[in-house]
């Protein structure tokens, strides 16, 4: 009987686990701890939710928000792989690099936007330049980290069968690094999707991160909650997204890591 | 000198002033074509050092290595070295059969289904048939050698300089791996340069044993193992010829031991 209970625990452990965080939440609505103004019900929080998903505006932001950081998250990538890549061949561009990356690092996305706005407009040069400016370094450090760490015996391996420094680069010191460049990649999808909600909250014209600054101050707050749905699937997608590729370029990694275990 | 490899007067060491440490000193050696030579010394006399010069990964400070008559700059085609710490020298990202065709990444004559054909011949010769599809982390650290040495041999290689190569596995495969390599020394015409530590595996593997001296290292003793070929696990290692050698190699090695330790 209790064997019987853990396995069906375990079966459907995802929505168990669903049903206890909204099971909370409903409690806490029900005992009146915070003023209901502010924190609906689930049941008022779907209906406000489910009358979004036919509003084509709503849908059109959300798909607008999701293509920024994906565009955003490319770029990158492509630019933090690069510029490890640079850093690897010359130890003098490696040292500037730090220091650019030193100082440019701390400052939140929230404080290149104002400036960002004035230069580049409202368009997509706007988001794109931001969330690239401060989802660039994960990928950068991981990957000068990954490229540093490749092993002696690797490289002599392919310096043995004929390969030049160029060609060691491509054949083994990237394949290598892949893995833990991966690991910035993924990092970078989380602030990429900060840095996008933050921007359009502060560029004021469109996308979910605009739209939840306008149904908040109009107090449409399940709305609000519900767009914070939206931002969360945001998430989970582009974590799939990025997994998916992972996947396909270091398979070999993660059937090693599982296998280790 | 004449000989597919040789060392000419080889010196090399590291930083410059006080802190120059001198590694291999006026160090001369000829290897013939077809020979099996073991090189043993003391413990950190600078074994891996040399065999890092002799196949061109590292430049020696003075004299020269030559392969095949030409001085060696870089790691020449028909030279192969088979490194101790497998795991690390065959590429994860890559099936065994993949691994062995980067090593033929320079072979020449051979289209991409010659060249997976003769993979496949090879990584059979070393035991290996049915693992082809594998990767080296999901076979044992013995067939992983086995994988490294296949990968040498298929790079249309002459020569395998051996750098420890049965240093990281157990003594029973150990003993399997050495007639293995002695079987495919013989097959694939190789020449053979073995570093061990191991001085019976030394003496069991050679056709001559090198015995290098204290660092910084030069070839103190040659000594020509007088054994009938193929070697036997058992009868070899009870053959007088074989302790004789044994014996001579080990005493060497304890009195430049203890003279180190006097000094």
């Amino acid at each position: 009987m209790i064997p019987g209970i853990a396995v069906l625990a375990e079966k459907f452990r995802v929505p168990i686990c669903i049903a206890l965080v909204l099971g909370v939440w409903q409690i806490v609505f029900v005992l009146g701890v915070v003023n209901e103004k502010y924190f609906p019900s689930i049941p008022t929080i779907a209906v406000a939710f489910g009358q979004m998903l036919t509003d084509g505006s709503v849908i059109a932001a959300w798909a607008t928000t999701f293509l920024r950081a994906l565009i955003g998250l490319i770029g990158a990538a492509l630019l933090g792989v690069a510029l490890a890549i640079v850093s690897d061949l010359s130890p003098i561009l490696s040292r500037g690099i730090r220091y650019v990356s030193d100082v440019l690092q701390p400052i939140p996305p929230a404080a290149f936007v104002p400036m960002a706005v004035f230069m580049l407009g409202l368009g997509s040069k706007l988001y794109a330049f931001v969330i690239i400016l401060v989802t660039v370094w994960p990928p950068y450090l991981n990957g000068v980290a990954a490229l540093a760490g490749v092993g002696p015996v690797q490289l002599n391996t392919g310096r043995m069968f004929g390969l030049t420094n160029w060609g060691l680069l491509w054949r083994v010191k990237l394949p290598a690094a892949l893995p833990e460049i991966f690991t910035g990649i993924r990092y970078a999808a989380t602030i990429s999707l900060i840095a996008v909600i933050v921007s359009e909250m502060l560029a004021g014209r469109d996308g979910i991160g605009f739209m939840i600054f306008k149904k908040a101050f109009a107090m449409r707050t399940p709305e609000v909650f519900g767009l914070m749905f939206l931002v969360a699937i945001n998430g989970v997608l582009l974590n799939g997204l990025v997994n998916l590729l992972r996947r396909g370029l270091t398979g070999w990694h993660m059937r090693m890591m599982e296998r280790s275990e | 000198m004449t000989g597919i490899l040789t060392a000419s007067d080889v010196g090399k060491s590291y930083g410059s002033g006080d802190t120059r440490m001198a590694i291999i000193d006026g160090l001369n050696l000829s290897i013939a074509k077809g020979e099996f030579v073991s090189l043993v010394g003391p413990s950190g006399c600078g074994k891996t050092t040399l065999l890092m010069c002799l196949s061109g990964l590292l430049s020696p400070n003075l004299g020269k290595v030559g392969f095949k008559g030409q001085v060696v700059t870089a790691p020449p085609i028909g030279l192969s070295v088979v490194f101790q710490d497998y795991s690390r020298s065959l590429l994860p990202w890559k099936t065994n059969l993949d691994n062995v065709l980067f090593g033929m990444r320079r072979v020449t004559g051979m289209d991409a289904a010659q060249k997976k054909a003769r993979a496949l011949e090879i990584l059979e010769a070393v035991g290996l048939p049915g693992f082809a599809g594998h990767y080296p982390w999901q076979v044992s650290g013995g067939m992983q050698q086995r994988v490294a040495i296949a990968r040498g041999i298929a790079s249309q290689s002459e020569l395998l300089l051996l750098d420890e190569p049965l240093a990281a596995v157990d003594a029973q495969t150990r003993a399997d791996m050495q007639d293995l390599l002695l079987d495919l020394a013989k097959r694939f015409d190789q020449t053979c340069v073995l570093v061990t530590h191991d001085v019976e595996e030394a003496v069991y593997m050679a056709d001559r044993v090198l015995v290098l001296g204290p660092r910084p290292t030069r070839v103190v003793r040659e000594i020509v193992v007088d054994l009938p070929k193929p070697r036997d696990q058992i009868s070899t290692r009870e053959a007088p010829a074989f302790l004789h050698a044994r014996h001579e190699v080990m005493e060497l090695i304890r009195s430049m031991r203890q003279g180190k330790a006097l000094s």
